[in-house]
């Protein structure tokens, strides 16, 4: 037992110890709290939002481009929502990594649904 | 039950496959099958074979049942090449037919990326990325091996193509819509999206297994920037393969579904568009020329610095460089299909993108001639292949450039030019660097040295070989010959320099035989490594012995500077020096599995079966799926001790335990 | 909180999932797999973006939609979302109970989910707006169907997660996997979010 033991805290000592100085913004947090009110207006949040986007879309007062770029910016906003509020996104051991290729990731799913439009117009006159 | 024989017999060995050439390799391959069950059998290996291979989760098992793959590989894309080359000598009387030579070029292109450079990339990774960081094995053991049999099965889905019911004959690319039902009847293509299904699953876990124990496994100090230069190398193209892979998974799902249920993605009614499939293609295309070449990247920067004795000059900007060029490379698809005519303003864009790149492969190149500047350079064979890549690579990038000029590439694209253009930078830059990355970390997978005389003889035949082949090949892309012909007419002056070049893949050939006999030599008689830092080694893979035990480190280094091992020998404190008995203790490690190869093989069943679109074959392999996955589930018996004592014993046998 | 706290005292006050090594590094490994099926996900909505008007024959989006079922199965999977959020919430507060009651909760919720997804699409294509009738249809139920064959493996993890959070109560093991699921259950809201903006809502935009 004494040997496992010795085992758990070289493996802490190795958490720490292989944590990089200078990215704080990495530094992991964790959140408590007495009850789920975090939940609970992120669920609120959640439907407002959704709704939101829904009456203006049937109601349709908008112009379609404009009304296309509102909606979106309500789903990004939800979705930063749901990562920020259920998805613990800034909890880890070391450092909290995933925001990084997360962040990464996003910017590059934007890209492509963006530039894959862009390139499949074929707006060419030599084609 | 007759009815039932004659129906299998058509559809696995359909007429048009039933060629003498054809028959001669299935008569091979039972042949050695048989030979090798045989000797299994007699020698009582059976036993071994399983307990010590085929269920092993130990990552330098697996590094090296990925080395033997790729080489295996490398031969049959090899063959595969010289079969090509054979017609094009003779263009007045063809050896292989047109409908073969496009079944050869698809199989050749096919295997040499995601068959060949693939594992081998896999194999140095597995091999030494642990070691390098100071850990005991990857982050997800038992997902590694997960990795490798679905890229074994996954690999052996699309060989067994050749001679059961016809290999894909669509390019390596497979553009729609020639791999739709209407043009492409017979399970070839099916074949070809299903074995890369399979194996690119596992190339995505190995990306993200690499990820991981690149951020979450090094040894206590080292930090990012105290990583070794290959590690750099390693967590950029793991990143790259995450973001790089799922494209082709989705369109090579696209295009099966458009062959076996009736979807209108890419075909040419019902609003498909198959340029679309192209797109979706490049978007893992390019950055997939990356992830294979960063890897090589990261071997020359270890090679360079091992044997100039020298720092790497310029890390960080090294560092740097690798990060630009990861972000850059996911944004210039569109420079393999400007042609399509997407618009002068996207080709612009494009084509710029694609210029930059050309700045911090500039910046690394730059950097590895200043590390040999001033250094003890040692010509061994995995410097020469260094000193080789640079001119080679420096050559494939210019021709790059050019291309990526998109007038140019409207007279260019699809010529020999472009032929050149990427055997040039592939063999020049990735076969080169993974070359030399297995005759540098050859004596701490086996634990001797390859013969270097005989290394330097495969390396010069590689190397004129190669520029004896691209050479006149640049040629005739610019009086353009295009790709993919399987025979000319005379008289456009394109014989004599497809001659040449015909010569120059045959003494790359010969390169491959003296390469096979320098392994199956040294196996016998190549220096023993006894020290374990053969190369008088900078990074932690040297401070092991060779090979490197089950658990790696008995005890965990702490890493103080950034050439660690080198630093420990410069201050007299290697490991070997400061281990006592009283530092070792029982380690827990990953217990041996055999679920990795059963979903493997499972896999391989649904696989097969949806070839043939036999779908209670399909069933039955899905049960064997789903089984896997559930035992693995509810398998919490993950884990094994190595006892200190024999760990004790093992360093002390090893000559490395003090008192 | 961003007062550096002593390396030891934090790792006492670390959740359980996170309290073995090895487990939490999992929990990277699971980010990273969330982050290959984005690009998956952004792969088919690159797909969707570019067929959304390549209705051939077919029906458009404008024709084959209609808000009912899609409204319902969006408070569906937000509520299961929301619930478990709570799942997780009991389970840092070692409640065994009230989180395997959530799990349960968040489980009928997405068969729900899958239920009505179901019927739409057999209504779909009992109306003739088979895959084969146009890229437009066959973009729509390769990216929907995607998330639905998600939602329905998910359900399937998660009955295998309950049967041991059962028999073992919480360890380092189960409470990692359980974690792990609430991520992915997570992400595959976000995911039909864009699919609701994106594919039903921006179809009715004329």
């Amino acid at each position: 037992m004494a040997e496992k033991l010795q085992f758990q805290s070289e493996a802490t000592a190795r958490a720490h110890e292989g944590e990089d100085e200078g990215l704080p913004s990495l530094l992991p947090r964790f959140g408590e709290e007495k009850f789920p009110w975090i939940q609970v207006w992120g669920y609120i949040g959640s439907l407002v939002l959704t709704f939101a986007a829904l009456i203006l879309v049937i109601d349709h007062v908008l112009p379609p481009v404009a009304l296309l770029s509102v909606i979106l910016t309500l789903a990004v906003g939800q979705a930063a929502l749901q990562i920020g509020v259920f998805m613990h996104v800034r909890e880890s051991r070391g450092l909290a990594w995933q925001m990084v290729f997360l962040g990464l990731v996003l910017l590059m799913a934007a890209g492509m649904v963006g530039m894959s439009i862009w390139i499949m117009l074929f707006k060419s006159g030599v084609s | 039950m007759p009815s039932f024989v004659l129906y299998l017999i058509h559809t696995l060995f359909p007429h048009d496959v039933r060629r003498p050439t054809e028959l001669g390799a299935d008569f091979l391959i039972i042949m050695s099958g048989v030979i090798i069950v045989y000797y299994l059998t007699k020698q009582k290996k059976w036993r071994y074979l399983w307990d010590e291979w085929l269920t092993t989760v130990d990552h330098k098992k697996i590094g090296i049942m990925y080395l033997i793959a790729a080489i295996a590989m490398l031969f049959r894309g090899g063959v595969d090449a010289l079969m090509l080359r054979t017609n094009l000598a003779l263009p007045t009387t063809p050896v292989i037919s047109a409908s073969e030579y496009n079944e050869v070029f698809t199989t050749h292109g096919t295997i040499m990326i995601f068959f060949m450079a693939m594992p081998l990339i896999f194999a140095l990774w597995n091999v030494a990325v642990p070691l390098m960081i100071g850990a005991r094995d990857v982050a997800f053991p038992r997902l590694n091996a997960m990795s490798f049999w679905l890229f074994a099965f996954g690999a052996l889905l699309l060989n067994i193509s050749f001679v059961i019911g016809g290999s894909p004959n669509a390019g390596w690319t497979a553009y729609p819509p020639y791999t739709g039902v209407a043009f492409n009847p017979g399970p070839g293509e099916n074949y070809f999206f299903l074995s890369l299904l399979i194996a690119g699953m596992g190339t995505t876990m190995t990306g993200i297994n690499f990820l991981v124990t690149t951020l979450r496994m090094r040894a206590p100090g080292m930090t990012l920037m105290k990583m070794p230069m290959f590690v750099w190398t390693t967590l950029t193209t793991a990143a790259l393969i995450l973001f790089a892979f799922p494209p082709l998974t989705v369109a090579l799902a696209m295009s099966l579904f458009d062959r076996l249920f009736g979807s209108s993605f890419f075909t040419l009614t019902h609003g498909g568009m198959p340029m679309m499939y192209v797109n979706l293609f490049w978007l893992f295309g390019h950055p997939e020329v990356y992830i294979v070449v960063l890897p090589a990247f990261g071997v020359f920067s270890e090679v360079v610095a091992t044997y100039s004795r020298k720092a790497l000059f310029g890390y960080s900007a090294m560092v740097l460089s690798v990060l630009a060029i990861m972000f850059l490379s996911y944004g210039t698809w569109v420079h393999h299909f400007f042609t399509m005519g997407a618009g002068p303003a996207v080709n612009a864009f494009f084509g710029l993108s694609t210029m930059l790149i050309a700045i911090p492969t500039g910046v690394k190149i730059f950097n590895w001639i200043f590390t040999m500047w001033g250094g003890r350079i040692q010509l061994t064979t995995a410097m020469l292949y260094q000193i080789a890549f640079i001119p080679t690579f420096v050559i494939g990038g210019a021709t790059g450039i050019l291309l990526a000029t998109v007038p140019a590439d409207y007279q260019l694209h699809n010529t020999y030019f472009l032929v050149a253009h990427f055997h040039n930078v592939l063999i020049g830059g990735v076969l080169f660097g993974l070359l030399s990355g297995t005759y540098y970390w050859w004596p701490k997978m086996f634990g001797h040295k390859l013969d270097e005389r005989q290394g330097k003889w495969a390396f010069w035949l590689y190397f004129i070989g190669f520029w004896v082949t691209f050479g006149p090949q640049y040629l005739l892309g610019l009086e353009g010959m295009t790709r993919r012909m399987y025979t000319y007419p005379l008289g456009f002056g394109w014989h004599e320099l497809n001659v040449i070049s015909t010569v120059g893949a045959f003494i790359m050939g010969a390169g491959f035989v003296v390469m096979v006999y320098n392994v199956l030599y040294s196996l016998k008689y190549g220096e023993r490594d006894l020290t374990g830092d053969p190369w008088d080694g900078r990074t932690l893979e040297w401070a092991l012995p060779s090979p490197a035990p089950e658990y790696n480190f008995a005890r965990i280094p702490v890493v103080t500077a950034r050439d660690a091992w080198w630093d420990m020998k410069q201050k007299g404190q290697t490991l070997a020096n400061s281990l006592s008995s009283h530092d070792i203790s029982t380690l827990e490690m990953p217990k041996n599995t055999p679920v990795p190869f059963l979903l493997g093989l499972s896999f391989f069943v649904v696989g097969f079966g949806m070839t043939f679109e036999w779908w209670i074959i399909v069933a039955i392999g899905a049960i064997g799926v789903v089984a896997s996955l559930l035992y693995s589930a509810f398998d919490y018996d993950e884990h094994k001790h190595i006892n200190a004592d024999v760990i004790r014993r093992t360093e002390s046998a090893l000559g490395r335990l003090q008192g | 909180m961003s007062v550096p706290v002593a390396k030891e005292e934090m790792e006492q006050h670390l959740p359980l999932e996170f309290a073995d090594e090895k487990e939490s590094i999992k929990i990277t490994g699971f980010w990273m797999f969330l982050v290959t099926d984005v690009m998956i996900f952004g792969s088919l909505f690159s797909s969707y973006a570019v067929y959304r008007t390549s209705v051939a024959q077919g029906p458009s989006a404008y024709q084959l939609f209609s808000f009912g079922p899609v409204i319902l199965e969006t408070v569906l999977l937000l509520t299961s979302s929301f619930t478990i959020g709570l799942s997780i919430y009991s389970m840092r507060r070692q409640n065994k109970q009230a989180t395997i009651a959530w799990l349960i909760v968040t489980l009928l919720l997405g068969a729900g989910f899958v239920i009505s997804e179901v019927h739409d699409f057999v209504g779909y294509v009992a109306a003739g707006a088979t895959w084969h009738q146009s890229a437009f249809l066959s973009a729509f139920f390769i990216l929907v169907g995607t998330h639905g064959a998600h939602v329905t493996f998910g359900i399937l993890w998660a009955t295998t997660l309950l049967i041991q959070l059962i028999r073992r109560g919480f360890t380092p093991v189960t409470t990692r996997k359980l974690f792990t699921f609430s991520l992915y259950w997570h992400f595959l809201d976000i995911v039909w979010i864009f699919i609701f903006t994106f594919v039903y809502l921006n179809g009715k935009i004329v």
